[in-house]
């Protein structure tokens, strides 16, 4: 296939987005149908694009020496592209109808679409600089998304994930302007692309400067303590917490994140040293304290927020044991936290949209009301916790081989974090499963008035993203096979 | 002797005549001449550039009959051509985009003495960059300070009085500390001629004799245009002389006056002094430590305004901040990334400023953040163009900020000595963030959309692109400069490395 | 077809299950009943079918690269496998007529149903993965059966069952992450499948493994200091649902230990150190603990409960010794705890049922009303304190010879002395029930006395029980042979 269709790829959700506030649609009906329509033909793109890959990099722009906007497909924006492309369509499909009695809908569907262009460009980005101008991008094109109730708590929530990402970006952009004087190249090579005669004398300093860029990239990926920003953002509409903070922004940090490590920087250069002990421990930390704050909470948005948390902290863990075989677990995780998060929080916005109710506390018997919605979300609760037979178990088993197969205490003790917050988890999930399914013995199921689960558009994509979970929990295989391909390089 | 080589000359000349001109011209005509002289004065410079390009190297061209060691002389390379071109454009580009506002601010008598000093202001800026003796550079420093002052002072209410007051007492104040400079470097080597005095200054610190006096020279040189640029802590009168003119003034002050006297510094050490000599004395690294300061003083001082335009002004102070920070870097790659900061901070700063007046239009002037709310909106074109600007503040890739970032990043991580990689890239960082937060805050806010109902209430004008053809096509043209100097910055920066390389 | 068979002895119940919490009308107790009947009665078929023949195993899929769910029927798992039918097909019978009582009776049946098919997946389990998700599974599905009666009270019950159960899985799931790395396969063989050229070294983190797994499985079985849940679930169920529970449920985590000690990491391993030591000292403090707790316990149900903590820790305490003939006791114990306390318990429900006493101390002259109920009792507590000829005695026989001969220095002889101070409470804590159910005194209301005995179909399973709890001692030889060929293979 020629590379021109990366461009195409990327540009298609952008224009197509940008055309849904010029054109002027007769009803609401015919630009929903447009916009699916532009996604789908997006995701069939991509899904080509992955089959039949084109060889070679593409320069688009070019600033200056040495910096450009390239774009190349290797295995890791194989896994990144093909799960986003999975997403976009489904996520787009539910927010149709949760979006229904919003206002400014043509703007939020632009945006929408938009961002998912721009995350296509950061799966694209073939060196640092190309996915820096998109993480950027990324940012800048999330803020109307958050911003989009106009309320006081969206403008500051707002605010808060701008300052915070953006300073976060110009950390990691220290990190990139060493690459470019260290290293050989700003592309992504498996094995990093550091001049190791260079480097070799001021070891130190480019330790420091990788801790400084990997806390960078660290804020979108919500690791403690940059992470605040994540539950605060909470206040957006539902289908832009779950595909942009549950899915695409903070798997693009964690993205950014693998590929300064395994692709810049370089597993040999950094494994045994202590940045390398220094990142996994606050890793760890985070994969605790997220689970923590997730059992405080009683907003059920900010609850899996924290949730979101701590399982991004799982990947990060799991990147810092520095073998393929943690990188494996990783891409695993990232996969299958994905769809587990995403059909979390779908479930949450199908509560809220139907029952107007944002609290813990108010859920009560919700269970015998909207059957289809709360069995997604027990699907994807057991999920998380890590229940054989579900995604989450085979994330965590190859997790957990890697940090085995390292021999490093400090990974087995990663191990016990992950077992511990499996733990609490469930506390946290199961405590609104139980107020659902078993509200006690006086509760009145009257009380809960006419409460139906939501039309097709909404229960569709939730019931196809808890098959997703099981499916993954089932048929891993080939999936992990192809992982363990991207990690040894083999694309 | 090329024809093209009396360009310099020609349009020194020119816009000091047509200054001379304008004052019995009636004020439509002189609006025109204007005009047409900085276009010219900005082709001539191009082709100038074009020129030096081929040819490579720089010329001197001898004014008059007298030859050096009395007479005045003009230099000219690629670097000065390509300030000359880039500065004219930028004053252009004000001048158009501040023409309605002045209309409204100014009483029509004085439009004349506002297109004079404008001259003026031009022809002091290009002595400024093609001179090659310090008599006429310090006589064109004084001409510019007083044009200056006029260009704040044209708007007449008691807030410009009292900034182009303190404006001028501060600039005196700098003038005067170069003067002393001067002197003394007059008095140590007999000679007033750039090329000459540097032979006499080699020739003093190979000796070793006059060490302290020498250092006391080049401190009170650089403290004085320090001053005069609005380093930190010199930087008070500012964000009153910036925030309060006409809007076509604090573009023009911001983006090209401050520069125009760093221009001279960078010209002083390298042509009078000898950069090598200034790299060895400390001087440098007092730069780079109130440069840091500045960077961080300045966007703290801007988080606490809650006036837009002071607020685009302290930004100013800190982007002065970032060209000190540059030089005390001490590497060529460093000067490089000033001087394109230069470039790109007179081509954003005035953008902002014109776009900022366009929104405070629409909210009935006020220019407190709170009425600003949604006037994205009522203004779009203005909303774009503060976008824009504040994205290149922030230094998003492909706009101009961008690449100065990366240019300043990468000159300080190759610099040798690790005490100076770490301060620069963090502060770099802060300041990134820093800005962020004032310019983004206040974009947010301007795409905020308002109640109707309060719109009405409150009496807003709405922006109609028809009335206002020249205020939309200015901001349209700065967009454009910015995305070139963002993303096809190579060749300019290319050029300053040439011009550089020939400048001393 | 054997496969096929296998299958269907899993399956089938799980699927009857599921119909019957599907079926959207409201089917009177007594359809429920007789259907979950007819369901047990067909799959005990399909038990007796897979008893007889040759041992089977069936490989059925894979959760993921390297997670193979297989099956493998052994003699063990076909003394568990009938054990836990026995005792299933007599509580569904009193069930029938308990349920009565009771609301929501199609959930009841319909998980009750389930519980049994996972149960068998778990007899069946062929090696530590299918075990772990079977385990998992029989976790979440008796929840529903614990927290049935939904008060207050039985819903936080059911949240400390859950959640102990879960910390316990994942103690298992830790030492299994770090087993699959020094084991050869994990599927379950007698002799264990430790890899010592690869564990070589690395003795204390095996050793550190396998105390983890005992303490994940010994949360299940109730072993001190994880016992907290077993007394507030147990008797908050419905008292057929706490029959399973005590009876047999409790019993997977004894076979879990099995599996893992002997089948795994195999007995040699542990012989001898701490972790020993530790497993002893853990089951001989539950034991006196648990026999404590309960002669001091006022509730009938709860000291029953405690009985159980009390009861299932003499079996791990055979277990832990190593030895052929502690082995033996401890899994003919296994078997006639199951039908002693499941009688118990059912006694204890149609007590609740006829009269709704719950304290002993309301029990006085329950011997005259409920006649035969209370000679079934007794019986039951003559075989559970030990008293020859009946069940009791033979195991505690066997665990005592074992104890004696393992070659421990301090618990050869501190075992038998623990077991004899149990039993002694044990007839102290069972006993008087029915002394002063069978002899009120003379203040006792002889005149407005009442015979309200329990129905047919709940005194037909507990007589069987209590018969069985007699007779197996008495005619023991068949049992203990089969077992002895066990425990042969085993060490």
């Amino acid at each position: 296939m020629s590379q021109y269709w990366m461009t195409v790829a990327i540009l298609l959700p952008i224009i197509g987005g940008i055309l849904v506030k010029v054109i002027p649609f007769p009803n609401q009906k015919i630009m929903k149908i447009y916009l699916e329509c532009v996604m789908v033909v997006t995701s069939l793109l991509v899904f080509l694009l992955a089959w039949n890959r084109p060889e070679g990099t593409l320069e688009v722009v070019h600033f200056m020496q040495g910096l450009s906007i390239s774009f190349r497909i290797d295995g890791m924006s194989m896994v990144f592209s093909v799960l986003i492309a999975v997403l976009w369509p489904l996520a787009m499909l539910y927010s149709f109808e949760y979006m229904e009695r919003e206002q400014h809908q043509r703007v939020f569907f632009l945006f929408y679409s938009v961002t998912y262009g721009v995350t296509l460009g950061i799966a694209y980005a073939s060196d640092m600089l190309s996915m820096y101008f998109f993480y950027e991008l990324l940012t800048l094109v999330t803020v109307p998304l958050i911003m989009h109730s106009l309320s006081r708590q969206a403008i500051h929530a707002t605010r808060k994930y701008l300052y915070y990402s953006l300073g976060g970006a110009a950390f990691a952009l220290i990190g990139i302007v060493f690459l470019m004087v260290y290293g050989s190249q700003l592309d992504f090579v498996l094995g990093g692309v550091l001049d190791l005669a260079k480097a070799g004398e001021k070891k130190q300093v480019l330790l420091v400067v990788y801790l400084i860029a990997c806390l960078g990239f660290g804020v979108k990926a919500a690791m403690f303590p940059m992470g605040s920003w994540l539950p605060d953002a909470g206040v957006a509409p539902t289908p832009v917490t779950a595909l942009l903070h549950a899915v695409a922004v903070v798997k693009a940090g964690v993205f950014a994140i693998i590929r300064l490590t395994y692709y810049s920087f370089g597993t040999d250069f950094l494994r045994g040293t202590w940045v390398q002990a220094v990142v996994m421990a606050l890793a760890m930390f985070s994969v605790v304290y997220g689970c923590t704050r997730a059992v405080m909470e009683r907003h059920i948005k900010r609850r899996l927020a924290y949730s979101t948390i701590s399982n991004l902290s799982y990947i990060i863990f799991s990147a810092m044991i520095m073998t393929p075989l943690g990188l494996v677990g990783a891409l695993t995780h990232m996969v299958c936290h994905a769809v587990m998060k995403i059909c979390s929080f779908l479930c949450a916005g199908a509560i809220m949209h139907q029952t107007g109710k944002t609290f813990i506390d108010d859920l009560n018997g919700y269970a015998k009301k909207m059957p289809v919605v709360f069995g997604c979300f027990l699907v994807s609760a057991l999920g998380l916790m890590g229940v054989p037979g579900l995604a989450g178990f085979i994330s965590k088993w190859n997790i957990a081989q890697a940090a085995v197969d390292s021999g490093r205490v400090q990974a087995y003790l990663g191990i016990g974090c992950l077992l511990i917050s499996a733990f609490l988890t469930s506390i946290y999930m199961m405590s609104i499963v139980f107020r659902a399914y078993f509200p006690g013995k006086e509760f009145h199921y009257e009380e809960l008035g006419e409460i139906r689960d939501p039309s097709w558009r909404m229960c569709v994509p939730l019931v196809l993203f808890a098959a997703g979970v099981a499916g993954l929990g089932l048929g891993s295989a080939p999936l992990v096979r192809f992982f363990t391909d991207v990690a040894n390089g083999l694309y | 002797m090329a024809f093209v080589q009396n360009v310099p000359f020609f349009s020194i000349i020119l816009s000091m005549f047509s200054g001379i001109v304008s004052s019995v011209l009636p004020e439509k005509q002189a609006k025109w001449l204007n005009t047409a002289v900085i276009t010219l004065v900005g082709a001539m410079s191009a082709w100038l550039l074009s020129y030096l390009l081929e040819v490579g190297g720089s010329f001197t061209f001898m004014m008059g009959h007298f030859p050096a060691p009395w007479g005045n002389e003009i230099r000219a390379g690629a670097l000065e051509a390509l300030m000359a071109l880039i500065f004219s454009i930028i004053m252009l580009l004000s001048l158009l985009g501040g023409r309605k506002k002045l209309k409204d601010e100014v009483e029509i008598t004085k439009h004349n003495i506002y297109y004079i000093l404008t001259d003026l202001l031009l022809s002091s800026l290009l002595a400024l960059i093609y001179t090659n003796d310090l008599f006429t550079a310090y006589v064109f420093v004084e001409i510019n300070t007083i044009s200056a002052c006029g260009l704040i002072m044209i708007r007449q209410n008691g807030r410009t009085i009292e900034a182009a007051v303190r404006y001028m007492i501060m600039s005196l104040l700098g003038s005067g500390l170069l003067l002393m400079g001067i002197c003394m470097l007059y008095d140590l080597t007999g000679h007033l001629l750039m090329s000459n005095i540097k032979e006499s200054v080699q020739q003093i610190m190979a000796e070793g004799s006059y060490r302290v006096p020498m250092l006391i020279t080049i401190g009170l040189i650089t403290v004085g245009l320090s001053i005069k640029s609005a380093l930190f802590p010199f930087h008070a009168w500012l964000p009153d002389a910036y925030g309060y003119s006409t809007v076509s003034s604090a573009a023009m002050l911001s983006s090209l006056v401050s520069k125009g006297y760093i221009f001279l510094l960078i010209k002083i050490f390298y042509r009078v002094i000898g950069i090598d000599i200034i790299r060895n004395s400390n001087i440098l690294n007092v730069l780079f430590v109130f440069g840091l300061c500045a960077m961080i003083f300045g966007s703290v001082s801007a988080i606490w305004e809650n006036d837009i335009r002071r607020m685009i002004s302290f930004s100013s102070v800190a982007q002065i901040g970032y060209i000190y920070m540059g030089f005390g870097l001490g590497t060529e790659a460093g000067m490089v990334a000033s001087v394109f900061h230069i470039l790109m901070h007179a081509a954003t700063k005035s953008m902002l400023f014109i776009s900022a007046i366009g929104l405070t239009d629409v909210s009935n002037g006020s220019r407190h953040f709170a009425e600003l709310t949604g006037s994205g909106y009522r203004n779009k074109i203005a909303g774009i163009g503060f976008t824009v600007g504040s994205l290149s503040m922030v230094g998003i890739p492909c706009f101009a900020g961008f690449v100065s970032k990366i240019l300043f990043a990468q000159a300080a991580v190759a610099n040798n000595a690790p005490v100076k990689i770490f301060p620069t890239v963090i502060v770099l960082a802060i300041s990134t963030i820093l800005n962020a937060v004032y310019f983004l805050k206040t974009v947010i806010r301007i795409y905020v959309p308002e109640d109707p109902a309060f719109e009405k209430q409150q009496g807003y004008l709405f922006f109609q692109i028809s009335r206002q053809k020249l205020y939309g096509l200015t901001i349209i043209c700065f967009i454009a400069l910015n995305l070139v100097l963002g993303m096809m910055s190579q060749p300019i920066v290319h050029i300053i490395e040439i011009g550089l390389q020939n400048f001393s | 077809m054997k496969a096929g068979i296998l299958l269907l002895n899993m399956c089938f119940p799980v699927l009857a299950g599921l119909m019957m919490l599907q079926g959207k009308r409201e089917y009177t107790g007594k359809k429920l009943a007789r259907r979950s009947l007819a369901a047990m009665v067909i799959a005990a078929c399909f038990l007796v079918w897979n008893l007889t023949g040759d041992p089977l195993s069936l490989h059925l899929c894979s959760l993921g690269k390297d997670l193979p769910v297989y099956f493998h029927v052994d003699a063990i798992g076909k003394l568990f496998a009938s054990v836990v039918t026995l005792v299933w097909i007599l509580a569904i019978c009193f069930a029938g007529e308990y349920m009565k009582k009771e609301q929501d009776q199609k959930r009841f049946f319909g998980f009750f149903l389930i519980v049994y098919g996972v149960l068998m997946g778990l007899c069946y389990a062929g090696n530590l993965i299918t075990f772990y998700l079977f385990y998992e599974m029989m976790t979440l599905t008796t929840v529903p059966l614990v927290l049935h009666t939904r008060t207050r009270e039985a819903i936080t019950a059911g949240m400390k069952y859950l959640l102990y159960s879960l910390s316990g899985a994942y103690l298992v799931l830790f030492s299994t992450y770090m087993l699959n790395r020094y084991t050869t396969s994990l599927d379950f063989t007698p002799g264990g499948t430790l890899d010592l050229a690869a564990a070589e070294g690395h003795t204390t983190l095996i050793l550190v493994c396998a105390c983890l797994m005992i303490l994940g499985f010994g949360v299940k079985a109730g072993m001190f200091p994880m016992h907290g849940w077993l007394s507030t679930a147990h008797p908050v169920a419905p008292a057929p649902a706490s029959a399973v529970l005590s009876g047999v449920i409790v019993k997977m985590g004894v076979l879990g230990a099995i599996r893992v000690v002997y089948e795994i990491i195999g007995p040699e391993v542990i012989r001898g150190t701490w972790v020993q030591t530790v497993w002893l000292t853990l089951s001989l403090i539950t034991v006196f603990m648990g026999s404590m707790l309960a002669y001091r316990e006022k509730i009938l149900k709860k000291r029953l409960a405690y009985s159980t903590v009390s009861q299932i820790s003499y079996i791990l305490f055979g277990l832990a010794l190593l030895q052929p003939q502690a082995l033996t006791g401890s899994l003919l114990h296994v078997v006639f705890h199951a039908c002693i306390k499941s009688c118990l318990f059912l006694c204890a429900g149609a007590v609740i049922f006829c009269t709704g006493k719950t304290r002993t101390d309301q029990l006085t002259g329950i011997g005259k009303e409920m006649p035969v109920t209370i000679w079934c009792y007794t019986i039951a507590s003559l075989a559970l304190t030990g008293i020859p000829p009946a069940s009791g005695f033979i195991s505690k026989w066997y665990l005592a010879e074992g104890a004696l001969s393992s070659g421990t220095s301090v618990f050869a002889v501190l075992g038998p002395v623990v077991l004899l101070i149990s039993a002694l409470l044990t007839a102290g804590y069972l006993l008087p029930v029915s002394m002063k159910g069978f002899l009120p005194g003379k203040e006792f209301d002889y005149a407005h006395l009442i015979r309200k005995e329990a129905n047919l179909a709940m005194l037909i399973p507990v007589s069987m029980l209590s018969l069985l709890a007699l007779l197996l001692g008495i005619f023991c030889g068949p049992l203990v042979q089969y077992v002895e060929k066990i425990v042969e293979v085993m060490l």
